[in-house]
């Protein structure tokens, strides 16, 4: 049984069907990425994971329990974590303040300081700048303010929405390889990501969307090489 | 009025990249101004209070003022191309002219055209005081030439250094406030035969002397030069002396003087201070409580009123000797005050709690419209002949006794200020906890994201109507007070521009900061209640207020800490910006790559 299964959700914004039955599962410890074009669902599919958006039809489980009918802090507090789309830190809080936000929910003090601390070693940037406030912070590394809070939530599945969106190829390059890490470290990640050629690079699996549905998947590598992915998405 | 300013506008070139664009522009806000509070009739009510009898009023020193600031913020507003003393002066002469310039300009138009059916505080008297009573073209020379020289003062001084300017400001706020407050102080200062010499000295009956007015400037001015000059590095090297414990005991001497101060004050002053500082101190409450609402969890509220008048009525039907009180119908006692109070602030917060659940999904600006609205339910409801029998309508619950403590009443405005600040002081420390709370944490979270705060965890509801009930439950206190302090409560009492008030003075205090509260109260309450016969302005001056914060000091006269660095954090995120623009992007990012990968 896979950690997270999304079955065949349909999900209406009034009356347009913006998810048309989409099947996929994520497998612990793997890298799941999403890839499409935008406008494909890929965004609509996180949401409803995240509870924000309840599909008509359909249902999403976490370790084989439904997760219909659940709250959006709750299924936060199940183990979904979201790095979400632009990062969006809290500007005017510290860099350990953001990170404390992330650990809301756990009680386990002492835990959380050593997760604080493992993630100042992952991200040997945030250590510097602990104490400044995360709002002048660059692109990166507000980046890396908004994985590391999820992080500290200890995620059974990390979502991260669209990572590479608005930083420097360097910077993207840099995301990935933390994915890459935190990945190895244990954290099963469900990667949505408009860059399919370095999503497909370093997901074990891959769903290819179109129009609200999925059209095709595969192992990352094997998309990547697939004539049909390179002449749509990488060109 | 705003004919008046086109027209002055029109003499100056439009498109001239001049050095004097700027001094022109301040010279006519300034001089726009003095029109302004000439014309609404300002002047005319402030003139008639002097700071020093016979010498200057305060309509006077406003005057001065705004020709001093003219010059000030032409210094201050400098280019930094700009070099020398001379053309400087050139442009504050300009400015200050140009601001003394426009009251002349009125002072001609109010004797050519008979602007009085339009602003009936253009009087001839007024007329005769701004040309000094020497007719309308020398006057508007003289306005202009001391516009000019005013100008070039207030430059000279905003330029000065810090020793002497200081002193100067310093030296003239203590003779503003002595005079302007006047009557206060003289009634302060009515005991001991020799403090009665000294006030006879500094005062005539209808102000300060220009002895009493040099006196105050020499000591006021000399005490700031000394510690400005000496005293200060002394006072400071003699702290870094002590060890931390002496330190700290230094600290708890302050806080326990400024506490002294605070106590004895109103017995000193005399009951109408007392009467004035605990309306401060209730505005206090309610402003604590609102600051919870918008300040923390970002939840704006117009309706804050509502959660006041369930504390009041609350506290009146429980302890009322009235026909409507609960005990003169129902089964249920009459109790004491002190029973009364905790129920009301109970009873607030779970109104603040079912107020709260209808706006949850509600956001932004309409959340503004929505508390309003359920804010007038409240009264209406109140006022309505529905519930008249249970609330007594318009008419109001009368005989609401005051509180005791023992056989001793507290019955004049001093001791129940003294209940206000008991209050406050036990609400501030809670409200201080709830800040560094993990509910605090969850109300910053929402205000600054509430989709992420969702995904964090932190469960909205809850949250949320948190916010609304514990928020209420300082309004409510503040109502109890507010009815034992009135003895009689009225639905009229209870009007939304108290909801505005309140969320005025947490906008001037500083969103988010206890201590801005405070402040805010103080101006925005106090200040008005000390100069009463300006009450009509009461909210012209607010609403100037409010307009000159948000373009000066957006983050309000005492900030949070958070607030403080979200200003610098959009400071400094231009700054990058900028940076970037300068260097060309990416000289940044591969010292962060490379030190990303090493890992």
């Amino acid at each position: 049984m896979a950690l997270l299964e999304i079955d065949a959700i349909h999900v209406f914004y009034d009356n347009i069907e913006a998810l048309k039955g989409v099947t996929f599962s994520v497998d612990t410890k793997q890298i799941v990425t999403l890839v499409g074009a935008n406008g494909a669902g890929k965004s609509t599919t996180l949401r409803a994971i995240s509870g924000i958006l309840h599909p008509r039809s359909g249902d999403i489980r976490l370790d084989g329990e439904s997760l219909s009918g659940v709250a959006p802090h709750e299924i936060a507090a199940l183990g979904l974590m979201q790095v979400p789309e632009g990062r969006r830190i809290f500007a005017r809080l510290t860099v350990e303040e953001n990170l404390a936000m992330g650990a809301f929910r756990r009680r386990d003090r002492q835990a959380v300081a050593e997760d604080k601390e493992r993630m100042m070693t992952l991200f040997p940037r945030l250590r510097e700048r602990q104490k400044q406030v995360a709002g002048t912070l660059s692109g990166g590394e507000q980046q890396m303010v908004a994985t590391a809070r999820a992080l500290m939530g200890r995620p059974r599945v990390l979502l991260m929405d669209e990572p590479s969106m608005g930083l420097s190829p360097v910077m993207v390059e840099n995301v990935f390889e933390t994915i890459r890490t935190i990945n190895e470290q244990g954290v099963t990640v469900l990667l949505v990501e408009q860059n399919a050629l370095l999503a497909l690079s370093i997901a074990d699996y891959a769903y290819v969307m179109e129009s609200g549905q999925i059209v095709l998947t595969g192992r990352g590598k094997d998309l990547l090489d697939d004539e049909k992915v390179q002449r749509a998405y990488l060109g | 009025m705003s004919v008046l300013s086109h027209t002055a506008s029109a003499h100056h070139p439009v498109a001239e990249p001049s050095p004097f664009r700027r001094p022109v522009k301040i010279g006519l806000i300034f001089g726009a101004i003095a029109v302004y509070i000439a014309v609404v009739g300002i002047l005319p009510l402030i003139d008639a209070r002097w700071i020093v009898v016979d010498v200057v009023s305060l309509g006077d020193a406003a005057l001065i003022a705004i020709g001093l600031g003219a010059g000030a913020a032409v210094a201050r507003r400098r280019a930094p191309t700009s070099s020398g003393l001379a053309p400087l002066a050139a442009q504050a002469l300009l400015a200050g002219a140009i601001a003394g310039g426009m009251l002349a300009f009125l002072v001609i138009a109010m004797s050519l055209l008979d602007l009085r059916p339009i602003f009936i505080a253009l009087s001839p008297m007024l007329l005769e005081t701004l040309t000094f009573g020497l007719g309308v073209p020398l006057g508007s020379v003289i306005l202009i030439v001391s516009g000019a020289v005013l100008g070039v003062l207030g430059a000279a001084l905003s330029l000065g250094p810090v020793t002497i300017r200081r002193p100067i400001l310093i030296g003239l706020s203590f003779v503003l406030v002595f005079g302007v407050f006047q009557e206060l102080i003289q009634i302060m200062m009515q005991f001991g035969e020799l403090i009665g010499d000294l006030r006879e000295t500094l005062y005539t009956w209808e102000g300060l002397s220009l002895t009493g007015a040099a006196i105050i400037f020499v000591l006021s001015a000399g005490g700031a030069y000394l510690w400005t000059k000496s005293l200060r590095t002394q006072f400071h090297d003699r702290m870094a002396g002590l060890s931390p414990a002496q330190q700290a005991h230094v600290r708890t001497a302050k806080i326990i003087i400024g506490v002294l101060l605070v106590v004895l004050f109103p017995i000193l002053a005399g009951p109408y201070i007392g009467q004035v500082m605990m309306l401060v101190g209730l505005y206090v409450l309610m402003g604590m409580g609102l600051n919870l609402e918008v300040g923390l969890a970002g939840l704006l509220d117009l309706g804050f009123v509502a959660f006041f008048a369930v504390g009041a009525y609350t506290t009146a039907l429980l302890t009322a000797d009235s026909p409507h009180a609960l005990a003169a119908w129902t089964a249920i006692p009459s109790v004491s005050y002190w029973v009364a109070m905790p129920i009301a602030v109970f009873c607030s917060v779970i109104v603040g709690i079912l107020f709260g659940i209808p706006v949850l999904g509600v956001r932004g600006d309409y959340l503004a419209v929505a508390t309003m609205g359920l804010g007038e339910i409240v009264r209406v409801i109140v006022q309505s002949d529905m519930a008249a029998p249970l609330l007594a309508g318009a008419q109001g619950i009368l005989q609401i006794p005051k509180p005791k403590i023992g056989s001793l009443e507290l019955s004049d405005p001093v001791s129940l200020f003294y209940l206000t600040l008991v209050s406050s002081a036990i609400a501030a420390y809670f409200a201080w906890r709830l800040e560094n709370s993990r509910l605090g944490r969850a109300w910053m979270a929402v205000r600054d994201d509430e989709d992420v705060a969702q995904a964090l965890g932190i469960n909205l509801v809850k949250v949320k109507l948190l916010a609304y009930g514990l928020g209420a439950a300082f309004a409510g206190l503040a109502g109890s007070i507010f009815a034992v302090m009135l003895t009689s409560i009225y639905p009229s009492s209870f009007q939304l521009l108290i909801s505005i008030n309140v969320l005025a003075l947490i906008i001037v205090g500083g969103m988010g900061s206890l201590p801005g509260v405070v402040v805010g109260a103080i101006a925005l309450v106090g200040l008005p209640e000390l100069l009463r016969e300006f009450g009509e302005y009461r909210y012209l001056f607010y609403g100037a207020a409010l307009i000159i914060m948000m373009r000066i000091k957006p983050e309000g006269l005492w900030p949070s800490v958070t607030r403080q660095r979200e200003l610098r954090a959009a400071a400094g995120e231009l700054e990058e910006e900028e940076e970037a623009q300068e260097l060309g992007a990416g000289v940044e990012t591969p010292s962060f790559a490379t030190q990303g990968l090493e890992k």
